[in-house]
């Protein structure tokens, strides 16, 4: 009696949802099961029902994919996993369903294994296993929800990956801005500096293993470098001039960012350990904001060379520099997907400041938030979604993010002010 | 109708002074009441009064120095000349609706342009030295707006 309230229940949940988003897709997370028994299936039991929830959280925050809310009367046995109750999730109106399981392991470990099947053709999506210790079931949480992201959309989970910006508390003079690291669901928040000196435009290396920002700890903003294990930083590069605009190459071995040569910013490359400087472009106007092509073989910047600022391409090697943006308005603060398809933008108008996305070619520019006060455009691994900052009318700036499919960008909840953001890729 | 951007000389003396190189308003407040002045209070007062002010202005996304621009420097070159151990740094800012990273470029080509006049006026190089605070300082620096004037 009591399960079949649950499924009504859910079944009207599930309506409620998908009425309100119509494209997001309906996915069923019934609690976890577990093949142990007694004190140790209990405990496993225990696990699985944080893993299921963590796993809601997940694609509750993606606009793709519609959660159906987690019911622990919607417990199933163990074999079950592999052969669920595909009529009850139709009726609950899911059209993807994830289950599992936790076991423990003779070395203390735990096994957490994770389905994705299709509910109207009763068909296997996806499954992956994963072995993590007892307290780190939310990696394994991320993993399976990246599992079911990528089963229902095609492109890359953006779950288990790390966004930095920076933390920004107070107003005015007493303003203090600290480059802070977190998971992408707002867990293992970090500090990286101390708000000594302020801190700008973090920018985290592929891996996740280090960090740069612009510092102005020395009284002219210059980037450094932070690696992220031991703690360290250090200079960029040797020497008082200014720099700023880090970015790293895609296999974290080089930085690419802007450098000041008395009146002239240009964009340069270095080893990401400071040595090998080279200077890509030589143009009398401002070039900033280098991001480099997800293969590494192409750099996308902005340039105030023809007049006013337009995003250009060019080899990464300097070579080959042309304009893609022809729009009309000004364009800043490029970053290239990791799908290499698309590159999002500043847009400087009338109007304010934009969001919006052009083809790596130039081609198909929308604009994607109407402003005024949005700039700094990072993007999820999945490539279908954008972080940025928005500055509110009250003085504080906020993380925001916008899916590419133009619904209503969404705050990313940070504990203070945030700005500057970038995101990671998935991590290893 | 974007803001103009201000510019702003500080002095410095020694490494004392890493607290007091905040920027200044942007236009002339009501006279404050003076405090006693040390010796770089008296000194940046001294230069404030006799440059004609510590800012100078540039037009949206500038970093030409227009007549007035150049009538100030000219004074503060001559100032400068007359007082050669005093160091000063020259702060540039961008336009508060830039981007962030553009806002840093321009900040420092305009604290650039302004150091090159200098030095064209005869201002030894080593004694003035740049730094931008893009647009993330605008507005701020009430404070030592009043230390100075």
């Amino acid at each position: 009696m009591k399960k079949i309230f649950g499924s009504l229940l859910l079944l009207g949940i599930g309506s409620a949802a998908a009425a309100q988003q119509p494209t997001a897709m309906v996915i069923a997370i019934p609690p976890l099961t577990s093949p142990d028994s007694g004190n140790k299936g209990n405990e496993m039991l225990a696990i699985g029902w944080n893993v299921t929830q963590a796993i809601e959280a997940d694609l509750r925050q993606t606009a793709e994919v519609m959660p159906l809310k987690p019911n622990r009367d919607d417990y199933y046995p163990y074999p079950e996993v592999t052969g669920p109750n595909f009529t009850k999730w139709r009726q609950a109106r899911a059209k993807t369903l994830v289950t599992g399981f936790v076991q423990g392991r003779s070395d203390g470990r735990v096994t957490v294994g994770c389905y994705v099947y299709d509910v109207e053709k009763g068909r296997e999506l996806a499954r992956k296993g994963f072995i993590i210790g007892a307290n780190d079931w939310r990696r394994a949480a991320h993993k399976c929800s990246g599992l079911a992201y990528t089963a229902i959309t095609g492109a890359p989970g953006i779950f288990d990956t790390r966004i930095a910006y920076v933390a920004e508390t107070g107003v005015g003079e007493a303003r203090t801005r600290r480059i802070a690291v977190m998971d992408s669901d707002g867990q293992g928040h970090r500090y990286l500096t101390s708000g000594d000196a302020m801190a700008l435009t973090p920018r985290l290396a592929a891996k996740g293993d280090s960090l740069a920002y612009v510092s102005f700890a020395g009284g002219r903003p210059a980037v450094r470098v932070i690696d992220l294990g031991s703690g360290q930083e250090r200079a960029l590069v040797p020497g008082d001039a200014i720099s700023f605009a880090p970015h790293f190459s895609p296999d974290g071995s080089r930085i690419a960012f802007s450098m000041m040569l008395g009146a002239n910013s240009d964009i340069y490359v270095a080893s990401a350990s400071g040595g090998a400087l080279r200077r890509l472009t030589t143009s009398p106007g401002i070039d900033t904001d280098p991001s480099f092509s997800p293969d590494g073989s192409k750099i996308v910047f902005e340039s105030d060379r023809g007049g006013s600022q337009q995003l250009y391409v060019m080899n990464a090697d300097g070579t080959g520099q042309r304009r893609i943006t022809f729009g009309g308005g000004w364009y800043a603060a490029p970053s290239w997907s990791p799908d290499g398809q698309s590159i999002a933008f500043t847009r400087i108008g009338q109007d304010g400041r934009r969001i919006g996305v052009v083809g790596a070619d130039g081609g198909g520019e929308k604009v994607l938030t109407s402003g005024p006060g949005d700039e700094g455009p990072t993007w999820a691994a999945s490539s279908r979604e954008i972080l940025f900052q928005r500055s509110l009318g009250t003085g504080r700036t906020t993380l925001y993010r916008v899916s590419l499919d133009g619904s209503d960008p969404r705050e990313l909840a940070t504990p203070q002010g945030g700005s500057d953001p970038d995101w990671s890729g998935v991590a290893e | 109708m974007r803001v103009k951007a201000a510019l702003l000389l500080a002095l410095l003396l020694g490494a004392t002074v890493a607290e007091a190189q905040l920027p200044g308003l942007r236009r002339r407040g009501p006279t404050p009441q003076q405090p006693v002045l040390s010796t770089i209070d008296a000194q940046r007062a001294e230069f404030a009064a006799q440059s004609g002010g510590t800012t100078v202005y540039f037009g949206t996304n500038s970093a030409i120095l227009g007549a007035p621009a150049k009538a100030t420097l000219g004074a503060q070159a001559a100032w400068l000349r007359r007082h050669p151990a005093v160091v000063v740094r020259i702060e540039g800012y961008g336009d508060g609706l830039d981007t962030r990273d553009h806002a840093l470029a321009v900040g420092a080509r305009r604290a650039e342009e302004v150091r090159s006049y200098l030095v064209l006026l005869g201002v030894p190089g080593a004694q003035v030295s740049t730094t931008s605070w893009g647009k993330e300082r605008t507005g701020l620096g009430r404070t030592v707006t009043i230390l100075v004037r």
